[in-house]
């Protein structure tokens, strides 16, 4: 299978050289060995995508599933730091995962009191939509 | 710290993975499909965290959320009435005004971060290019070390520093589970239940009678339960004063 691989990379490697672009010879390595950026580049990104959610969406269970999406965006970033740092030299560095379960906890904590609070709110208000639950509001 | 070979190609299928399923979460429709979004989103992280080194957590994240916290979304979207939102009836997403404004947030802050990125990073590989590379993790084990070893000791390490570094947050997150326990019961309750454990409100009593008459009986052998333990209070209280 590696060499399977090897042929594809090879073959992939070779049109993106043809262009013979060092900036796109950069790219293509940083694509073949993917590092520390790149997995915070892809926690922003799910960060991002929790936001919108969070701005955007009127049903306020998919908000709550947003706000998980950014959570985990946040542990995503501090596993890869932990990784980050094993490999530049301390094997022991593990305080990042550690920080990730405590944020799974606080987490599942979060989702059951709020999930609580809208079986709560639906029962009295009939209506799950963030734009329709305005009682202090005026 | 890269990856190469067959791990980076799984950290593209699986980066793409959680930011398409990410996505398709916060478009469904539907809640339940949003949901299963969410659980493809989360398993995939959960394999970029065995991509990383973090197998405990990826086991973590796989039982805490997949079996635990989106099982209790699922219940909830079971619970509550989300059909006039799934026929069309109802609009997905905010006030188109509110939608734009956030679009525009949104475009600066992932520009913003990932400016910030590249530039942190570059930072970072500068001061880590000086650096003597020391022995990695792997090489300090015994050469007839497995994964599994590597496994079982990466898990040690979390576990060593969990319970000696993080004693008190983790007995502070044991408390924080129990108050989340007691206050999702409490909040979750329903009027009846609440008079069935004789936990309402006093004055709630007349008004519940009025606006519900079928919890009629309950309402009056509560009443009558609480008149017969104040009474002989009262009366205590009186001589106490006397």
């Amino acid at each position: 299978m590696n060499q399977i691989l090897g042929v594809i990379v090879a073959l992939a490697f070779q049109q993106a050289g043809g262009g013979v672009s060092g900036r796109g010879q950069l790219i293509w390595e940083g694509i073949k060995q993917p590092d520390l950026s790149k997995f915070l580049v892809i926690g922003a990104l799910l960060f991002v995508v929790g936001v919108a959610g969070v701005l955007t969406r009127r049903n306020i269970i998919v908000i709550f599933m947003s706000v998980e999406l950014i959570l985990n965006a946040a542990n995503l970033n501090f596993i890869a730091f932990a990784r980050y740092l094993q490999d530049a030299g301390n094997p022991n560095a593990v305080a990042g995962q550690v920080f990730t379960v405590f944020i799974i906890v606080v987490a599942a904590a979060e989702a059951a009191i709020g999930l609580g609070i809208v079986i709560a709110l639906y029962r009295n208000r009939e209506t799950i939509f963030m734009d329709k639950i305005d009682l202090l509001k005026w | 710290m890269t990856l190469s070979g067959w791990a980076a190609v799984f950290f593209w299928v699986f980066a793409v993975a959680a930011l398409v399923a990410a996505l398709l979460t916060i478009l469904a429709r539907n809640a339940v499909h949003s949901a299963l979004f969410l659980i493809s989103t989360l398993v995939s992280v959960a394999a970029l965290y065995v991509l990383l080194g973090a197998e405990f957590i990826a086991g973590v994240q796989v039982l805490v959320y997949v079996g635990g916290v989106m099982v209790l979304f699922l219940f909830v979207i079971m619970l509550v009435n989300v059909s006039a939102e799934e026929r069309g009836r109802e609009l997905l997403f905010n006030k188109p005004g509110q939608v734009a404004a956030s679009a525009i947030f949104l475009a600066l802050l992932s520009l913003g971060l990932i400016y910030a990125i590249r530039q942190g990073y570059e930072g970072l590989a500068l001061s880590a290019r000086d650096r003597v590379p020391p022995a990695s993790a792997e090489q300090t084990l015994p050469p007839n070390a497995t994964r599994v070893a590597r496994l079982s000791q990466e898990t040690q390490r979390v576990g060593g520093s969990l319970y000696r570094y993080a004693a008190i947050p983790f007995e502070i997150a044991s408390v924080l589970l129990l108050v989340a326990i007691v206050g999702s019961v409490m909040l979750a309750r329903t009027t009846k239940q609440e008079l069935a454990a004789d936990d309402l409100d006093p004055e709630l009593l007349p008004e519940l009678a009025r606006t519900e008459p079928e919890l009629q009986t309950e309402i009056v052998e509560v009443a009558a339960a609480r008149a017969a333990l104040e009474a002989p209070a009262a009366g205590r209280d009186g001589g106490g004063e006397s």
